[in-house]
């Protein structure tokens, strides 16, 4: 198992004719992903690298049966270009462009929670299932295997951090990019609970900064009698208060959303916790030696 | 495009205020003195400096004046003050407030609850952070504020039943312009309760969304002011598509993504140094972006040495290895530089440094040592 997304995944491109919509075409092929429909108004009919192109997304559906998007749309047109997808009846969807709205963010998660799918973005590398599936464009080679469940807040950050997991013999179930926008679809609770559910998921490694509140989700859950061990790298602890550090929601603006604030909360309910990159992979190995110890 | 605050002023909060019926003070906006000595106005009154920046009532940007003498005083003092590094782009003139009780009251966006958080205190003011956390009411869309939800949260908190209401009344206003304008913050402290119980909002702090500049002309021109009084260093940077925040350290670091360039700054800072900047030029990876990168970091007095750390995702990190090499062959900064390419391609990089005579570290630890020792050593 992972969460999300597997091995039976039927991608759909939504903007499969731009760039970075050609350019995924191949590299989800590559990764062993099944490519079967793009979309893209007024190119019905044509294919790219062999993938059939429709003129909507409900076309797209009925005709291949796709059950995940991968939306490239610029962020001018994305919720337009979401909601179309949402209410085309597709389960997950993946939006990874940055400079989204708020306002846009906040409907692209309302019609997902209305219609019971998992919108992974904005601002966000996507979701992928090593050894299973891919949807979004992380480096496929940062990734293996195995019974790690990783959340990141940073794409740049989960592609270094899996990078030194995988090289370090603690492959992943699934690594879900949350996204560096303050309002997103599936959030650090909500991805929490899909690892939880996952059976196959034996440890949470969750990567996340300053700013927002997300963090608190991680120790909120961590607390609870039954919740898997889980360990946690935070960046930005070098970071001034009032500045943007490049994420939309990556600022200190209350003592709360500080490093330290956030580390002691984690660390009081027991969550193992990285002080820095370098310690990362001992911290996913002991949260997954917790799990494997049976309970006493 | 990325931008570290999109405050507006005062006066430009409270014109949005009154455009949606929330009353405030009587007031005049002026800008030199031959406005301030043609200004009349029934004393005592207030005199605030008009900022895009948070503090201004600590550092002394609020005075009250009596006469019209005391009112150019103030001016003069007040613009010759500066918050932050801004300097006022004007003072706020406005008559003083009976206060009876000063409460707070603010929309804003919540990662949490994935859109709007409405916030309230019955005890509002300058040292609101100090006291108990607001009572927040989770709206999420602005389409779902009920009234009824609302004032069953207020009811303990908040026993006057006028002023409960008249709460309830403006949180919904506020929504409407925080989505009438793509605002992300509305917050209103103080909110005057005033002699007779009428509210009044004494003071507006609004931020809006720069993502939706696309959108709305009032957002875009408020970018392009902003980006008018930024430093010249930042205002390249954001033309070039690169992040910069600059630091206090001692170690110019570029870098790649929000999270590892935060990641790094952490690394320096537990080798015993300190990052004298946040870049990241994951945006424009080219020969421009880091040219424009090491002119900056090799001009800037604080910066003893530079640390590249890239590590390539998408990144072909042999593609930055030919442009780091061009580039270092024609600069003229005698600044330490260590070079760190990982990911995609990297042992193609590892080549093309060794042969041009730089060493490719292998990870980021060993890379920042390197660095830290480097400048270490130059000032021993």
């Amino acid at each position: 198992m992972s969460i999300l997304l597997d091995a039976d995944a039927r991608v759909l491109i939504v903007g499969i004719t731009g760039k970075f919509g050609t350019f995924s075409v191949k590299d989800l092929q590559q990764s062993h992903t099944r490519v079967v429909a793009g979309v893209a108004p007024g190119r019905g009919g044509q294919t790219i690298e062999g993938v059939p192109v429709f003129s909507s997304v409900a076309a797209a559906m009925k005709e291949t049966h796709a059950n995940a998007a991968l939306v490239y749309v610029p962020a001018v047109v994305a919720l337009d270009a979401v909601l179309e997808t949402i209410e085309a009846g597709c389960p997950l969807i993946a939006y990874p462009g940055d400079g989204l709205p708020v306002l846009d963010a906040m409907e692209m998660r309302a019609a997902a929670l209305d219609h019971g799918a998992h919108l992974v973005g904005p601002n966000s590398p996507g979701l992928i299932s090593p050894g299973k599936a891919k949807l979004g464009f992380m480096p496929s080679f940062c990734y293996a295997p195995g019974p790690i469940g990783v959340i990141s807040r940073s794409g740049s950050l989960s592609y270094e951090a899996c990078f030194r997991l995988s090289s370090a013999g603690l492959g992943q179930t699934s690594v879900i990019g949350i996204g560096g926008d303050p309002v997103r679809g599936v959030n650090a609770a909500e991805a929490i609970g899909l690892f939880h559910d996952d059976p196959e998921t034996r440890a949470i490694v969750y990567l996340g900064e300053i700013g927002g509140s997300e963090e608190y989700a991680l120790a909120e859950y961590a607390k609870r009698p039954d919740a898997k061990p889980s360990a946690a790298l935070l960046v930005g602890r070098t970071a001034p208060a009032g500045k943007k550090m490049g994420h939309a929601a990556a600022m200190i603006g209350s003592y709360a959303e500080s490093w330290v604030a956030k580390v002691e909360a984690l660390d009081r309910a027991g969550v193992v916790i990285a002080r820095d990159l370098d310690g990362l992979a001992s911290a996913g190995a002991s949260a997954l030696a917790r799990a494997m110890k049976p309970a006493v | 495009m990325h931008y570290a605050f999109m405050l507006i002023t005062e006066a430009q909060g409270k014109a949005l205020l009154r455009a949606a019926a929330v009353t405030t003070p009587s007031s005049h906006e002026l800008r030199s003195l031959d406005e301030v000595r043609g200004c009349r106005v029934d004393f005592p009154v207030a005199v605030k400096a008009q900022v895009a920046a948070g503090g201004r009532g600590k550092a002394g940007g609020i005075r009250k004046a009596n006469s019209s003498s005391e009112l150019a005083s103030a001016f003069d003092a007040i613009m010759a003050m500066r918050f932050a590094g801004e300097a006022p782009s004007s003072v706020l003139v406005e008559s003083w407030l009976d206060i009876e009780r000063e409460l707070y009251l603010a929309v804003a966006i919540d990662s949490r609850v994935g859109g709007f958080n409405v916030l309230y205190s019955p005890r509002g003011g300058v040292n609101i952070e100090d006291g108990p956390p607001p009572l927040s009411y989770p709206v999420g869309l602005v389409r779902n504020f009920r009234a009824h939800a609302f004032r069953a949260l207020l009811e303990p908190v908040e026993s006057d039943t006028k002023v409960r209401e008249r709460v309830i009344s403006i949180a919904r206003r506020l929504l409407e312009i925080a989505q009438a304008n793509e605002c992300t913050t509305v917050e209103i402290n103080p909110l005057v309760v005033a002699k007779g119980g009428s509210l009044i909002a004494a003071d507006a702090k609004i931020v809006l969304d720069e993502a939706a500049a696309f959108r709305k002309a009032a957002t875009a021109s408020a970018i392009a002011a902003s980006r008018d009084k930024a430093e010249r260093d930042i205002r390249s940077c954001e033309e070039a598509n690169l992040m910069l925040v600059w630091l206090d350290g001692e170690i110019g670091l570029i870098s790649g993504g929000a999270g590892m360039t935060m990641a790094a700054m952490d690394a320096i800072d537990g080798a015993g140094a300190q990052p004298a900047c946040f870049l990241d030029v994951s945006g424009n990876p080219t020969p421009a972006g880091f040219g424009l990168a090491f002119d900056l970091l090799d001009r800037a007095p604080n910066v003893k040495g530079i640390l590249v750390s890239m590590f390539g995702g998408g990144l072909h990190t042999d593609r930055v290895a030919k442009t780091l090499v061009e580039l270092l062959a024609k600069r003229t900064s005698s600044k330490p530089v260590t070079l760190r390419l990982n990911g995609t391609r990297s042992d193609l990089a590892t080549t093309i440094l060794r042969e041009a005579g730089r060493q490719n570290h292998a990870t980021l630890e060993a890379a920042v040592l390197d660095i830290v020792r480097c400048v270490a050593g130059a000032r021993s």
